[in-house]
């Protein structure tokens, strides 16, 4: 199982604990949309490539 | 067949009225749909309309649970620690941090 | 053949990021399916870009109710968008049920 955390801004303790919870023992990635200019063509390729995408607050 | 499960996560008040209308969106399309209330230290008591949907929503065997033992009490919510939702999500096909963090 | 990829857009403040991966997903072949609810139905009235995003991605719909909680008419249907558009919440369902992939903003 492949998860993609997306963030929309800094995650705070709380999202953190879910992120830690929700990916333990399985495969994750991450990508930080809260940045001047995301890369859309890297976050559509990582989407593609997880089998669950998470977009936190 | 498998059924989708869904849940929802709200972190300020105004998310949390839309999104469980979302939740039963969902459930009646057939999926598992849960809702689940963070940080909002005092929810406002749910209209009649609201109750109904809640109420809709547990025939359906979804459910919106709260993180805050008050909000449990007022809106008759099942409670829920961080930890246990974090299992919780495990679980789930699809996980909506809903709307935004109240400022 | 590339996935397909639906988004359900709660915030009006994602729009530039709901265009950018459509932008994104259609130049890799993908079909998009967009749908707006709550807050983000007013980026049909204050987004310039979003008659453009229409003709972009593949469908695109909005929450007729949070559209009327925003406070505007759902017969003042936007640009871009027709009657049948202005939907109800079975489009996330569709999100969910009949697309590969799934994001929310």
């Amino acid at each position: 199982m492949k998860i993609l955390n997306v963030y929309r801004s800094e995650p705070d303790d709380t999202t953190k604990k879910l992120v830690e919870i929700v990916g333990r023992d399985r495969d994750v990635d991450s990508f930080d949309l809260n940045v001047d200019a995301p890369d859309y063509d890297a976050l559509v390729d990582k989407i593609f490539a997880a089998d669950q995408t998470i977009c936190w607050w | 067949m498998e059924y989708n499960k869904v849940c929802l996560m709200y972190r300020n008040q105004d998310c949390t009225i839309d999104g469980i209308r979302s939740a039963l969106g969902l459930a009646v399309e057939n999926m598992y749909a849960y809702g689940c209330v963070m940080d909002e230290p005092k929810m406002e008591k749910f209209t009649e309309l609201q109750v109904e949907s809640l109420e809709m929503l547990r025939d359906m065997e979804g459910d919106v649970l709260a993180t805050k033992a008050s909000n449990c009490e007022l809106n008759d919510l099942k409670p829920i620690t961080i930890e246990e939702l974090g299992e919780k999500l495990r679980d789930m096909t699809h996980i909506i941090p809903y709307g935004i963090i109240k400022a | 053949m590339s996935k397909s990829l639906g988004i359900f857009v709660t915030n009006s403040d994602q729009f530039k990021h709901v265009m950018g991966i459509t932008k994104a997903a259609k130049a890799k072949g993908s079909s998009v399916k967009i749908f707006f609810t709550w807050d983000a139905t007013k980026n049909p009235k204050q987004e310039a870009g979003f008659s453009e995003l229409c003709k972009i991605a593949d469908d695109v719909s909005i929450c007729a109710d949070s559209y009327k909680n925003m406070g505007y008419n759902v017969e003042d249907v936007p640009e871009g968008l027709d009657a049948s558009k202005m939907a109800t919440q079975t489009q996330h369902g569709i999100i969910i049920e009949d697309y590969d992939c799934y994001l929310s903003l």
